[in-house]
């Protein structure tokens, strides 16, 4: 697995444009919204820019990057190549994702720390992990479940469309008008959750088991994603 | 075969949808065997190679590799190196990396700079995947199929788009492969290729095994051929010799010696020159185009 996350992270430093689409603009947005934070915590709050950093990384260097890899090194054959080898499907696809993630992971928590400094840190930092990594896993889990929908990487521009825009839109929804109503919906929405997740650990006023409840929406989500992948994800291109 | 068999397939069966694939296939390869699968476009052959190498799971039948399920990736795949029809590599990796990682990751010790010099891509080790021309990304698949000398190597297609310096050159290393004890599956349209290495063929045509053996018993089913034409004064020679639409002279037989000798007698006999003389025995294009029959 680990020489496979060697070999892509390689490989996605050779690749200007998937470091600049992927990366780059979701920094450059990440760092308008905090250098502006004293008007979007107007609007919002502070945990408000926090979920949209977090939402934006996770949509575009996670998601959208997610479903671009896999449709590529599927259209190339590059993962039919892998699977020739001894290595599980599991260890392959961990490689593979494991570069991005680890990058998204680290531009999440340099952004955040930038934007602790500048506007205060978290009321509850454990939270915030947690909702991180939930989140983190299941914008994961959507690009599985999309590049199993996906052709080619120019398709990827399509596809991951309604799912990284869907979740930055509906963290924005839940971060401006809270969740005191349409409560459900908005929990149920994917990433919905998870914004008042993050809302919670920035902010303070919610009770850490009661916040912890809802990483169920969010863990569903995963379940779904996963279920999705398994039926449509395909390891070569279609014929 | 005298003992266990490589690759045992038994009743394999394939559908996509509709289409039947695949139909109550069964071959067994031998240890240090080189058994090449040919056959017709659509034959089939392409689906049983990836249900034999683990890449796709069979309809029914049962398909064993070393005694085990070949999707059985951590037990099957030590011991196999797979050469894919198409490239498989990521255009941002070096010829090295590429080599290096499916070495790696396919458990087995070697040196990657011995294979680039087998391959002849030494000077190239440095260059993207995406600069090199076709038949270096042959060479280069090659490479990472034969890393560490594994016990059983598929080649689909193995030589085309190679010229003919880098085909003696892969030829001389699966050679020394199989001199090591490699078994060794084949798929290729060049037939004298088959022809020339291959232990024993299989002949698939719609989905079934049509035909196998060793060369001489493929063509033994068919016969030899004599063609040469006469000048417009000679007499018609005697039978088995027959007009061709063309105005020349067929003989087919499966006694050529005999028949070309009472042939030559003939000719001599009568003072008749035999214009273009060709004589030989059945090749296995002959059988290949005789599958069309079928």
């Amino acid at each position: 697995m680990l020489v496979i996350a060697r070999s892509e992270l390689m490989q996605l430093f050779r690749n200007r444009l998937v470091l600049i689409t992927s990366f780059l603009s979701p920094v450059a947005a990440c760092v308008f919204f905090v250098s502006r934070h004293e008007l979007f915590s107007d609007l919002g709050s502070v945990g408000y820019i926090a979920a949209v950093v977090l939402f934006t990384v996770a949509a575009f260097g996670v998601h959208a990057s997610t479903v671009t890899t896999l449709a590529s090194r599927r259209q190339t054959l590059f993962l039919k190549r892998l699977r020739s080898t001894p290595e599980s499907d599991v260890g392959i696809l961990s490689g593979l994702l494991l570069p991005l993630i680890g990058l998204a992971l680290v531009q999440v928590t340099v952004i955040l720390a930038v934007l602790s400094w500048v506007a205060g840190g978290p009321a509850h930092a454990p939270l915030l992990v947690v909702a991180v990594v939930a989140t983190l896993v299941m914008m994961v889990g959507l690009g599985l479940a999309t590049a199993g929908l996906t052709n080619s990487p120019e398709h990827a521009q399509v596809t991951t469309l309604p799912v990284s825009l869907g979740a930055v839109a509906v963290t924005n929804w839940v971060g401006l008008t809270g969740t005191a109503e349409l409560t459900v919906l908005k929990r149920l929405l994917p990433g919905g959750a998870a914004t008042e997740l993050v809302l919670d650990a920035w902010n303070g006023g919610a009770g850490f088991s009661e916040s912890l409840l809802l990483l169920a929406p969010t863990l569903a989500w995963v379940v779904v994603a996963v279920a999705l992948a398994a039926r449509f994800f395909r390891w070569e291109p279609r014929r | 075969m005298t003992s266990t068999p490589v690759i045992d397939v038994d009743r394999l069966n394939l559908s996509y949808g509709d289409f039947h694939a695949v139909k109550d296939l069964s071959f067994q390869v031998g240890k240090g065997e080189l058994y090449a699968l040919l056959g017709t476009n659509g034959a089939g052959k392409t689906s049983t190679l990836e249900i034999v190498e683990g890449h796709r799971r069979a309809g029914s039948g049962t398909v064993r590799v070393f005694g085990r399920d070949p999707r059985d990736r951590r037990a099957v795949r030590p011991r196999t190196g797979i050469m894919l029809q198409e490239s498989g590599f990521s255009p941002d990796l070096t010829v090295r990396e590429s080599v290096r990682l499916i070495g790696v990751l396919s458990r087995r010790e070697d040196r990657v700079a011995r294979l680039l010099d087998v391959v002849d891509l030494t000077h190239k080790a440095g260059t993207r995947v995406s600069q090199l021309s076709g038949g270096e990304k042959r060479r280069l698949d090659f490479a990472t199929a034969v890393y560490g000398r594994p016990e059983l190597i598929f080649l689909d297609e193995p030589t085309t788009g190679l010229d003919i310096r880098s085909r003696d050159a892969l030829w001389d290393a699966v050679d020394r492969l199989r001199a090591d004890g490699s078994t060794v599956v084949l798929t290729t349209h060049y037939l004298e290729e088959a022809q020339q290495r291959a232990d024993r063929i299989g002949l698939m045509h719609r989905g079934t095994l049509h035909r196998e053996g060793t060369v001489a018993e493929l063509t033994r089913a068919l016969p030899a051929t004599i063609r040469f034409s006469l000048p417009a004064v000679a007499p018609t020679p005697p039978p088995p010799a027959a007009r061709r639409p063309d105005g020349g002279f067929l003989v087919e037989t499966f006694a050529l010696q005999r028949e070309l000798r009472a042939l030559l007698d003939w000719a001599d006999a009568r003072a008749v020159e035999l214009r273009g003389l060709e004589a030989g025995p059945t090749r296995l294009d002959d059988v290949f185009r005789s599958l069309d029959g079928a």
